[in-house]
């Protein structure tokens, strides 16, 4: 199980929405770990990896109307860095099409989507949440 | 090397642990060696440029890395492949990205080179026959060591 309680912010939209991100990102470690031979699991390993880069895209969307809609102040330097991980995960696809979907560049970035996520959620998103409780005691 | 700057690498070691792995790291004693080898099963090497200069190396023992990875992932992991080596060097470069920003408060630039992974015991990499500071790390999971070797290329006014 990747998502932890920690990992909760506090708003139900952005935390059912990260369990479900972790879930996908889960399925698809799983997926490209498994002991199956590397050509019988490849359809498997890109259709999971193409499953959880939609729900990142959908997420992220979500994630930063709901910024907007709080009138959370690091807006722009959060949205950016969605911005920089999306294009990264689309340049990495972009290269395997090119270049071939080996077992070590797929394990290369699914390490890479993980380390991200665990990072962002664990801390960068945890400030969205402290910001929209600061923010109910406001009003 | 000054404290300051082993202690940005330490304490950027320690945040960074307890975000992606719900880990405390406490510090055992310090010892200079002569060296800097890769004495682990799975080490990361990590290059410092800028303000300072240097390299710092992680190493961690097999149990470990896979419990490491196992503890983000939820999977269980029996070697150290690709996926677990990438996972190991993310976190290095995580570690030194924070390390190189909080050196920026004292005014010292620096950047981080892409961390290099290095899976096997006793390679020396050392460049310089310079000596490093190791630093022994305790955690829950297992020990590791962090080696640190930087020198100043800043004029100091
Ligand atoms: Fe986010």
């Amino acid at each position: 199980m990747m998502w932890k309680e920690r990992y909760r912010i506090g708003v139900d939209l952005i935390d059912n929405q990260h369990r479900e991100l972790f879930r996908r990102l889960s399925s698809f470690i799983q997926v490209v770990q498994n002991e199956d031979p590397w050509d019988q699991k490849l359809d498997d390993v890109k259709s999971t990896l193409n499953f959880m880069q939609e729900y990142v895209v959908y997420h992220f969307e979500d994630e930063e109307r709901y910024q907007r809609e709080i009138g959370y102040p690091d807006y722009e330097e959060h949205r950016e860095a969605h911005a920089k991980f999306k294009e990264e995960i689309n340049e990495y696809v972009r290269l395997m099409e090119e270049e071939g979907f080996t077992e070590e560049s797929i394990q290369e970035l699914a390490a890479r989507l993980m380390t991200w996520l665990i990072m962002h959620v664990g801390k960068a998103d945890q400030r969205i949440g402290e910001y929209a409780k600061s923010r109910e005691g406001m009003e | 090397m000054k404290v300051e700057h082993v202690n940005a690498f330490y304490v950027a070691t320690q945040e960074v642990f307890k975000t992606m792995l719900d880990l405390g790291v406490e510090k055992g004693e310090l010892r200079i060696v002569e060296d800097m080898v890769s004495s682990k099963d799975a080490n990361v090497l990590l290059g410092i440029t800028g303000d300072l200069k240097g390299s710092i190396l992680f190493g961690f023992p097999n149990d470990m890395a896979l419990k490491m990875v196992n503890i983000m992932s939820g999977v269980d992991m029996d070697k150290i492949d690709t996926f677990v080596s990438s996972a190991l060097g993310e976190i290095v470069n995580i570690i030194g990205g924070n390390a190189v920003t909080s050196l920026s408060n004292y005014n010292y630039m620096c950047n981080i080179a892409p961390p290099q992974i290095i899976v096997g015991k006793y390679k020396s990499i050392s460049m310089a026959s310079e000596r490093s500071l190791l630093i022994p790390l305790n955690t829950e999971i297992g020990k590791f060591d962090v080696n640190i070797f930087l020198a100043e290329t800043k004029n100091e006014d």
